[in-house]
């Protein structure tokens, strides 16, 4: 029997120690779902998203921590007099993680690669404008639009920079990232962690800090809670309002907290009535109570949304100047009876599967019942959500979207007569003309303008009732010094974050 | 053993899997929200061009008969097709992802069955003493306690008593055998317990019965020891209902670990299929359920022999 205990103390030993030696050296990331590739140009999903930009990839310009727009691989630019040149200088002792040196030809075959109908990358649109792409010299490129389009350069930061021999390949990349920025790809275990190494020869001295960093995929919130809580993983980004109070106030780790930029929406079906009359939108608006929404849905924890989020400092609107977002369900009645609709109004509202979009969605149906509007929800599974969404087959719907850093790039798409997300059918000729104008407006105080008639007019009549921006929870080990949270929800500051043994 | 006996269970082999395969088939097809609308997505630049495009390339645009024909000939050639988010053959999918499952799987079938024989036994011979009925209500408390509770509660007293220890996620056991046992613990833990409370019921039954059988009174008779008496008169007789379950409990186990592997973080089979399921990736989620039920059905397969080993009656019959 002696013996026997001495083994089974040795072997506890063992497994002691290679537990302590294991967890020694990358930053241990926890996120719940793996992306279905690492190609930039391909795979737009937030995860992975997450993973690569800013830490394997990176763009001529950057997102920084306030949304604006920085320098990244290209050090400045020139914009001609008409607005329809942009001239690139390069940063220099820039190399690939392969070893091959980056310069003008890679960023000319990166951005045709994006436009290239064979690879056929869902960022295309972003780059449509450019005609003409000519390299000056090997630190030196520019850019030739067709007309003036002042989303450029928030354009540029997502459209990542890979060598050139990659243009036209499909696949290549979507295992095997290769980039410039401060971590290399090192393993990808299908379903259980890619792994990031540190690049040495990264072009900014004394980047990254960490020796590497691992994206482990955790499908269920309690696991990846309590992974952090027991020191196994250092950082959950994006964790829900619900786990984020759960693990405030624990010990060794600190929740930190920003607006987010993603938004919580209601969407009408403007090619069904009653909701092609802009009179019956506004009621909706009006029947909506947003601060008990946030109350009873988000823990309180957000704030009543207008069409930009306030992180958008330069461009949004406060929202409490919208007459319709005061609550009144009264007047909501009032309103419906004005616009001829009988009373009660049945309609059915689809329901993205998500707690936060699920709990909203029930207290909006308790605010429509008090203005006379019975809803049905429908609970889909997301599959099916996304599908009846993309045939515009609903008459509501409840859901939540990623916003982006410039009002166009997520105003014209969803907006605009005809544009490619605007599955409510929504054709404002007012709106139309305020869109085209502000793509092509570089005046930045004459673009702000269009763009605040274009908020007033969304607020109240437009096919989406913003409901609220929740605020973003990213929870993280206090041996992680260094970290910041971005309201865009990337990991940008990875490459100065520190990790204590 | 005879030939036909063998004959005979290959043609329910085939059959079962060209019954599933139908069935897979057309279900994850009627199932709301295609492969093409979850691919693009919702933040795409979406053409009714780019949509036919993709369905083309997939082909998903054909009568979904010859879909089927199309797959069902590329299988029998050994091609299961590619999968449609990162256009590798599924069958380097399923290969990645399998060892996970199977490792989780036979260490719980030697956990939950090996240990319910001497369980079942004990409880068969101490029957109404304190510590048999102290087992009996831990066996009852195992078949109802569901596994991804115990699971999650296994993870934070672990996490509160031994914080060095790493309970989530996997590492292959010839890369650190040390670190994989360590992970796999708790999983094969929280998977086996139901299966052994259930075994060890049965073990004990068949035994109680097994052992009030007149050859068991000839065997004391002889005078026969206890052990001899208990494992080999009784036990053998008593393993017949015994292996049948562990053969059906291998079918649960796999399901079982679809939750489990949700629960720790473990790269398996299970989580395979329900991130197919839900990206609506056809060729994946066909060819890994066609993997399942082959194991499920070679593993009653070989239930089925080992009755003939035990019980040559059966290969006679």
């Amino acid at each position: 029997m002696r013996h026997f205990s001495l083994r089974t103390a040795s072997f506890a030993a063992a497994l002691l120690a290679t537990t302590a030696m294991v967890s020694a050296a990358p930053l241990q990331v926890a996120i719940d779902t793996a992306p279905a590739g690492l190609d930039p140009h391909l795979i737009t999903a937030f995860n992975s998203v997450l993973i690569v930009q800013g830490n394997v990839y990176e763009g001529l310009t950057a997102v920084a921590r306030d949304l604006s727009i920085v320098p990244l691989l290209a050090t400045s630019w020139d914009i001609s007099e008409d607005g329809l040149t942009y001239t690139f200088h390069l940063a220099e002792g820039v190399t690939f993680h392969d070893g091959s040196a980056f310069d003008a030809e890679d960023v000319a075959a990166s951005i045709r690669r994006v436009q290239n109908a064979e690879i056929a990358s869902p960022l295309a649109s972003r780059v449509t404008p450019i005609t003409a792409v000519n390299v000056v010299d090997a630190g030196t490129i520019e850019l030739k639009l067709d007309a003036p389009f002042a989303p450029i350069l928030s354009s540029l930061s997502s459209i990542a920079m890979v060598p050139a021999e990659y243009e036209t390949q499909k696949e290549a990349l979507q295992q095997a990232p290769i980039g410039t920025g401060p971590f290399k790809f090192g393993e990808w275990q299908p379903n259980g962690f890619i792994s990031l190494n540190a690049n040495e020869a990264y072009w900014t001295a004394d980047v990254p800090k960490l020796d590497g960093i691992v994206f482990n995929f955790v499908p269920e919130a309690a696991t990846r809670q309590v992974g952090l809580t027991s020191g196994q993983y250092h950082l959950l980004p994006g964790i829900d309002p619900a786990t984020a109070l759960q693990l405030q106030g624990q010990p060794g780790v600190t929740v930190q907290e920003t607006r987010d930029i993603a938004y919580t929406l209601l969407g009408m079906n403007v090619s069904r009535p009653p909701f092609d009359k802009p009179e019956v939108r506004e009621a909706f608006n009006t029947l909506l109570n947003r601060q008990e929404i946030i109350d009873g849905a988000l823990f309180g924890a957000g704030v009543p949304a207008g069409p930009l989020s306030p992180a958008l400092a330069n461009w949004a609107l406060d929202p409490s100047g919208y007459a319709c977002y005061t609550p009144d369900a009264a007047k909501a009645k009032a309103e419906l009876e004005a616009a001829g609709v009988t009373l009660p109004l049945k309609v059915k509202m689809n329901v993205l599967p998500r707690q936060d979009t699920r709990d909203i969605a029930q207290v909006v149906q308790q605010q429509a019942a008090a203005a006379g509007v019975e809803i049905e929800l429908v609970s889909q599974e997301i599959g099916d959500f996304v599908q009846s969404w993309r045939n515009s087959d609903f008459d509501l719907f409840v859901s939540a979207n990623g916003g982006s850093p410039d009002p166009d790039e997520y105003f014209y798409r969803t907006f605009r007569g005809g544009g490619s997300t605007n599955v409510f059918k929504y054709d404002d000729a007012r709106v139309n003309e305020l869109l085209d104008q502000g793509r092509t407006t570089t005046d930045p105080a004459a673009r702000k303008g269009i763009y605040d008639e274009v908020q007033q007019i969304l607020a109240c009549t437009g096919p989406a009732a913003h409901i609220a921006y929740g605020n973003l929870f990213t929870a993280v080990s206090d041996k992680v010094s260094g970290f910041e949270i971005y309201s865009n929800g990337r990991l940008t500051s990875l490459r100065n974050a520190t990790l204590a043994e | 053993m005879r030939v036909q006996f063998l004959l005979s269970r290959l043609v329910d082999l085939v059959v079962v899997l060209f019954g599933v395969s139908v069935i897979v088939f057309l279900m994850i097809r009627m199932i709301p929200g295609d492969a093409v609308a979850i691919m693009l997505g919702a933040n795409t630049e979406v053409t009714p061009d780019r949509i036919a495009e993709l369905e083309r390339r997939l082909g998903l645009d054909l009568p979904i008969w010859q879909q089927y024909l199309n797959w069902t000939g590329g299988v029998l050639q050994g091609n299961f097709g590619t999968s449609i988010w990162t256009g590798r053959p599924v069958l380097d999918e399923i290969t990645a992802q399998i060892w996970p499952t199977i490792e989780l799987t036979i260490l719980s079938i030697i956990v939950g069955a090996g240990l319910a024989i001497p369980i079942g036994c004990f409880m068969a011979e101490a029957r109404g003493k304190g510590a048999e009925v102290a087992v009996r209500i831990g066996a009852i408390a195992g078949l109802t306690i569901p596994s991804f509770w115990l699971g999650i509660v296994a993870i934070f007293a672990v996490a509160k008593l031994f914080p060095q220890f790493t309970t989530l996620g996997y590492v292959p056991f010839f890369q650190d055998p040390l670190g994989n046992l360590q992970r796999m613990i708790l999983p094969v833990i929280a998977l086996s317990l139901p299966m052994l409370a259930n075994l060890s019921r049965l073990v004990r039954s068949a035994m109680l019965d097994a052992l009030s059988q007149d050859y068991i009174r000839t065997a004391k008779a002889k005078g026969a020891g206890r052990r001899r008496i208990v494992y080999r008169h009784a036990l053998r007789n008593a393993l017949i209902p015994f292996i049948t379950s562990v053969g059906v409990s291998a079918g649960y186990l796999l399901g079982g670990a679809i939750v489990i592997e949700q629960v720790f973080a473990i790269p398996g089979l299970g989580r395979l299929v329900l991130g197919a399921i839900n990206e609506r990736n056809y060729p994946l989620v066909q060819a890994t359920i066609l993997v399942i039920t082959s194991v499920f059905v070679i593993v009653n397969f070989i239930v089925d022999i080992l009755y003939a080993v035990i019980d040559p009656r059966v290969a006679r019959s």
